[in-house]
């Protein structure tokens, strides 16, 4: 398969994520090796500010998100020419401690071409310039979570 | 003049009451810190966020020199904090 043929998915749904269904969409006969970064609801933060949380609620600009998620599976394979499938999916709503959130997953054919940093970077790029805010829902009230990244021109 | 709608999103929808898009009069050929001025004018309870809100023209980051085409989708909104 040419790299152009290589399968890549950017999502923002509302749906459970479904790792086995998103990982055999990405994976390819010559695939060997997959990273998966998946974040998730933490209910009970000790660093910095402790607090807990009761749930987040999760809202997207739908289609400039989805956009943004292909320009970073985009900038990925720029960085990670060896990058096979890229799958980069977001979940909105109201989610609960304990639940996946946001998943980016890559494969390649062997785990020493880069498929570690490519995650890294995936879900790094996404905090920065994917349009996606959650409020913060605690026992003693709610608050908006706002980024500190201020995009560049051209980004 | 050209009457343009903005899409808002999170600390900014709620602060405008709730809505998911505001619309305001600007003088043709505006720029994206004249947009700034008149939502701040206009709606005084998102004045504070026009210091660090984030505007987009056509799902694009777009700077305070931007000018605004006609008919270009616009959104404002803070700091994403997806993931």
């Amino acid at each position: 398969m040419r790299p152009s043929d290589h399968p890549t998915i950017f999502q923002i749904t509302e749906d459970e994520l479904d790792l086995n269904a998103l990982l055999d969409s990405i994976t390819l006969t010559s695939t060997g090796a997959v990273a998966i970064f998946t974040g998730m609801v933490r209910g009970v933060t000790s660093r910095g500010e402790a607090h807990e949380t009761v749930y987040l609620e999760y809202e997207a600009y739908k289609p400039m998100a989805e956009s943004k998620m292909k320009q970073v599976a985009d900038e990925i394979r720029e960085r990670w020419p060896t990058i096979e499938g890229i799958a980069i999916v977001q979940r909105i709503g109201r989610l609960y401690p304990r639940t996946p959130t946001v998943l980016i997953a890559v494969t390649a054919a062997h785990r020493d071409t880069g498929v570690f940093d490519a995650a890294r970077y995936g879900i790094d790029r996404l905090k920065e310039i994917v349009p996606v805010w959650k409020k913060e829902v605690g026992p003693n009230g709610e608050e908006w979570i706002e980024g500190d990244y201020i995009p560049k021109a051209g980004e | 003049m050209t009457r343009v709608k903005i899409l808002l999103f999170a600390t900014l929808r709620e602060r405008a009451g709730g809505a998911k898009f505001i619309e305001l009069n600007l003088p043709d050929g505006a720029t994206v810190q004249a947009l700034k001025m008149q939502v701040a004018r206009e709606y005084p309870a998102l004045e504070q966020n026009m210091r660090s809100v984030l505007t987009t023209i056509n799902r694009e980051y777009a700077f305070d020199e931007a000018t605004l085409p006609d008919g270009a989708e616009l959104a404002m909104f803070p700091p994403v904090s997806g993931g």
